[in-house]
């Protein structure tokens, strides 16, 4: 069965991080959310892979290229404008000749996700579904036992608490119904849509629940909380690294080839830490931290529950908690993140909850000494921040604070 | 990476084993062998140091009905003929990708046991360790002794005593069957068999496979067979390797965001302030000892070189010349044995090149090459190589090997610097913290790559065009006006900015784009009265800046293309993918063979 994969989107709630990069490559335990789902995939034996790309393709291209180093084979197919789910299945429909398996290239899953929908297929259409207490935001599923009544697409009332998870078994009539798919209120052609027709057409679509992992990272911050889950079940490997003498390597820790842990550093898993970095000394690294590949910690600076994305360099005595830090951020030294629980962040206007954050900050950025992060106050891509700022709202894309 | 290959059936044994090795040489061409089983039951193995041309020159015409081959890369350690697969114990020969990471405990163990090792390999730990355990039955010979083995492996296997089975195993590497008619594949990846066949299933990890003329059967470790879906691919060779993008050179250019780290890494020592090359071994006296340093190179590895030239010059103060290989060899050269040869060449096989420095040799010269192939014929001519780490570079127009050369050529400046004391350690602190965060900045210019294709459709109708920059942004001129040239035909030439009024200007007329590479700099004043000469005749300048400094040029230039801030040393590295993008994107826009541009070869080892 081949396997097709949507990652054209951009993913705008998780801004700024998607600016330079589309949700689908956010790290969660130092491998982009998609790696995650190829992995499964191939854990089933799914090698054939359509991934339909848009957004910022050429960063996925570089990571997965042919699909060969996965063990698997990739097709890339473009989706020109994001016009919806339907739209971006329609773009397959040449590489398929039977049936297939759909799945959103923004959700972290596992192996058991994927065998879960191929042992429960049945019908014209098969949906995975997932049980969640709250329900608001999600597309959910009514049904009868598992035959689909209804299938809808945001809900904002408790019709079920079958959350529709995106990934389907279809067959190649689907294509049909989608050419007969009208475009909704909101401007797209939705997969929901074309489903609820086939229903009303007196298709058999059915439903397949699953009890395996399926996260959805909505908000930049909900990466914290999938990361920190996702390191409580990683196995650890044994890389070629340096640990140096009087270093501290405790837990549960992932160290990549030719990366040094210099003296004085204290390491306390779970953390997984890429390749070719440079810790320390005296560095402290806490649960439940990721680092990317070539990032420098510097001497004294302390880093708990944390993104940290590749190419970073963190300035000596920094103290960083609770926070998303993007590719190649230069900090100077005495950074430090404020950390603040349940409380609201406003973006574009509209109020979201974040149950503990420190900051978000984008690629690119230029931060010297002594700046300091208020709870939630972002910094965008790009951005140049002088010595002693107190960063106490969004800072958008390419500014200079002074 | 390596690459391996597996044949049985009633074809050109050798042929298919030779074409396939071909098909996998993206992923390592360094060494090749392949086993084969000749019709009277006897084994016969091929190896060889070098490409596969040089395997193939070295095969009899043997008919054969099986053979493993295989195809190496080494980035660690040496490529010899020893080293090379198959690696063979009694009468089992094995073909291996991967790394076995409990290897020596392994050889300990077998050498203990008798086992007589030839090679530095973890593979002939494989080749032993089956034979140890094979009574007659090959497939559970294999099976026994993956089982005492950590680590990862895709590998093929083969037995005079089984002339008829191929054994396949794989974890953590990349292995595919391909099923032909009355004829059967093993492979590292699909494009090495897609010639022969589009029938594919994918080997999952802990299985082993039984290759038959006539049947594949699969297991797992336990022994009990496992069924496994076909696959038919229906893909065209080029794209598959190209992944997503339309051209290799694209590919390659992005991928430079990869391949310069990949030059840096375990080189930079950030806390001493010094650089350290593994393959370098030269203590300070030796480096205090050069009075001169002489460069050879060709084509893009020159404009490498004369960038070269700025940096031991304004950073170690070591006087510095730079030539071509064709010219080099026939112009009486001075030297010294004081004097430090550096040969520049992406593949280690241009033909000039290579003549230059062996005359240089038999001066007594101390020779150092810089390469991006391991074990190719330069690093065994001359005394020390570096390797650039670029990996391999299929588009004829040179763009990651020359951004690697680059950074290589400013590591060893550094570190020749420090040796000599001419540069302080907070200042090469200071440019190594510098030098790191140039991917991140090569990636920003990518993002916005967009604006360069954006100019380079302005300009498309330009007959000719003008590269000009001063100091160590000469040389990036040099190399865009190259680029342009090699593929989009378009006739263009790279100035030293101060030389336009001694000749050049009188071509600068209204239809002709200038490319000012005019980041901040102690040059800076001058190359901006330079724009201003040619504004004055009419032609368009396309300036390119960095960031901070948008608006006093935007009055003279009709394009500007930001790069962001580095130091005003490392700019040549960001220049260089801007020059890069505006020739892929003109050659895009004048559809032109971008990866094969007429006339021209990869790897030239002609004269």
């Amino acid at each position: 069965m081949k396997a097709v994969i949507l990652g054209a989107g951009e993913g705008l709630r998780c801004r700024p991080l998607t600016l330079t990069r589309s949700k689908v490559m956010l790290p969660v335990a130092n491998k982009p959310i998609l790696e995650h789902i190829i992995d499964a995939l191939f854990k089933c034996s799914i090698n054939d892979i359509i991934m339909v790309v848009g957004y910022k393709k050429e960063r996925i291209m570089d990571h997965f290229r042919d699909g060969v180093d996965f063990g698997v084979n990739i097709t890339y197919v473009e989706q020109k404008g994001q016009i919806g789910t339907a739209h971006a299945i329609k773009q397959v429909s040449s590489h398929v000749d039977d049936a297939f398996i759909v799945l959103n290239g923004d959700n972290i899953i596992e192996a058991g996700t994927i065998s879960d929908i191929l042992a429960g297929r049945s019908g014209d259409v098969t949906i995975l579904t997932v049980v969640r207490e709250h329900t608001e935001g999600y597309g959910v599923v009514v049904s009868e036992k598992n035959k689909v009544m209804n299938i809808i697409e945001k809900t904002t009332e408790d019709l079920s608490h079958n959350v529709n998870t995106g990934t389907y078994i279809f067959n190649p009539d689907i294509f049909d119904y989608i050419e007969a798919t009208s475009i909704s209120e909101t401007g797209e052609y939705a997969i929901t849509d074309t489903i609820q027709q086939m229903i009303d057409d007196g298709k058999n679509v059915n439903m397949v629940h699953s009890e395996a992992m399926w996260l959805d990272a909505v908000h930049s911050w909900d990466l914290l909380k999938a990361n920190a889950y996702l390191l409580d079940r990683f196995e650890p490997t044994v890389n070629d690294c340096t640990i140096e003498e009087g270093a501290v390597v405790r837990g549960r820790v992932n160290i990549g080839q030719d990366t040094v842990i210099h003296p004085g550093s204290f390491i306390l898993g779970p953390v997984v830490i890429g390749k070719n970095c440079e810790i320390g000394p005296n560095a402290v690294v806490l649960p439940s931290t990721t680092i990317g590949n070539y990032s420098i910690v510097e001497p004294s600076a302390l880093i708990k529950n944390s993104i940290i994305m590749h190419d970073v360099r963190v300035g000596a005595f920094s103290y960083i908690s609770n926070s998303i830090l993007g590719a190649h951020n230069s900090i100077g030294s005495h950074f430090i993140t404020e950390t603040k629980e349940n409380f609201f962040i406003e973006m574009k206007g509209i109020l979201h909850i974040a149950a503990k954050l420190g900051t978000v900050i984008g690629d690119g950025n230029n931060i010297k000494h002594k700046v300091l992060t208020e709870p939630g106050k972002m910094i965008s891509t790009g951005c140049s921040i002088a010595s002693g700022v107190n960063v106490s709202r969004y800072i958008p894309r390419n500014s200079k604070v002074f | 990476m390596c690459g391996i290959i597996g044949y049985i059936g009633d074809g050109d044994t050798v042929k298919i084993l030779l074409e396939s090795l071909r098909k996998l040489e993206y992923r390592g061409y360094d060494s090749a062998g392949i086993a084969i089983i000749d019709d009277e039951g006897k084994a016969r193995i091929f190896k060889i140091e070098g490409e596969i041309s040089k395997l193939e020159s070295i095969i009899p015409g043997i008919s054969s009905r099986v053979g493993i081959g295989h195809t190496r890369w080494a980035t660690h350690g040496r490529p010899t003929t020893e080293n090379a697969h198959p690696h063979c114990s009694g009468n089992i020969c094995v073909v291996h990708n991967g790394i076995i990471e409990n290897y020596q405990e392994l050889k300990d163990k077998l050498i203990s046991e008798g086992f007589v090792f030839i090679s530095d390999t973890d593979t002939e730990v494989l080749a032993h360790l089956i034979n140890k355990y094979y009574t007659d039955d090959l497939r559970l010979a294999v099976g026994t002794a993956l089982g005492h083995v950590r680590g990862s492996y895709a590998i093929g296997v083969l037995s005079n005593e089984h002339p008829d089975e191929l054994i396949a195993a794989r974890k953590d590497s990349p292995l595919i069957i391909g099923l032909g008619k009355d004829e059967n594949f093993i492979a590292s990846d699909i494009p090495a068999i897609l010639k022969y066949t589009n029938r594919i299933i994918y080997i999952d990890n802990l299985e082993l496979i039984s290759v038959k003329q006539g049947s594949v059967r699969i297991f797992n470790m336990e022994g009990n067979p496992v069924e496994k879906e076909e696959h038919i691919i229906e893909w065209d060779l080029e794209a598959a390797e190209k992944a997503g993008y339309p051209h290799f050179m694209l590919k390659e250019i992005h991928e430079q965001t990869r391949s310069i780290h990949e030059t840096m890494a375990g080189r930079l020592h950030e806390l001493e302030g010094d650089v350290n090359f593994e393959e370098l071994e030269l203590n300070r006296n030796e480096i205090m000892q050069f009075q001169r340093i002489e460069i050879i190179a060709c084509g893009t590895s020159y404009n490498a070189g004369l960038l070269g030239k700025y940096l031991f010059e304004g950073l170690a103060g070591i006087h510095t010349d730079v030539d071509t290989g064709s010219e080099f060899r026939y112009s009486s050269p001075v030297l010294a044995p004081s004097t430090l040869v550096i040969a520049i060449t992406q593949s280690g096989e241009t033909a000039d090149t290579l003549a230059a420095i062996r005359e240089a040799e038999s001066y007594g010269c101390m020779t150092l090459a810089i390469t991006n192939v391991i074990g190719s014929t330069i690093s065994r001519d001359t005394s020390h190589t570096i390797y650039t780490r670029a990996g391999p570079e299929i588009g004829v127009a040179a763009t990651k090997s020359f951004t690697s050369q680059l950074v290589v050529l400013y590591l060893l400046a550094i570190h020749f610097a420090r040796a000599r004391s001419r540069m302080d350690v907070d200042r090469a602190r200071m440019l190594l913290s510098e030098l790191r965060k140039i991917p991140g900045h090569v990636s920003r210019i990518l993002e916005d790559a967009g604006t360069i294709h954006e100019c380079a459709s302005m300009f498309v109708k330009a007959k000719n065009y003008f590269f000009i920059g001063r100091n160590i942004n000469y040389p990036v001129a040099l190399e865009g006006a190259l680029k342009l040239k090699e593929i989009s035909y378009i006739h263009a030439e790279g100035y030293a900015a101060g030389e336009l009024k001694h000749g050049p200007l009188a071509l600068i007329s209204k239809d002709v784009p200038v490319v000012a590479i005019a980041p901040q700099g102690h040059t800076y004043d001058k190359i901006l009265s330079n724009i201003k000469e040619v504004t004055a005749r009419d032609a368009s300048v396309i300036a390119i800046v960095d960031c901070d400094d948008y608006c006093e040029i935007e009055k003279f230039a009709d394009f500007v293309i930001p790069i962001p801030k580095t130091d005003e040393m490392l700019t040549p590295l960001l220049s260089s993918v801007v020059v890069q993008l505006l020739a892929y994107y003109t050659a895009l826009e004048l559809k032109c063979s971008i990866d094969k541009p007429r006339n021209l070869a990869k790897s030239v080892t002609v004269e």
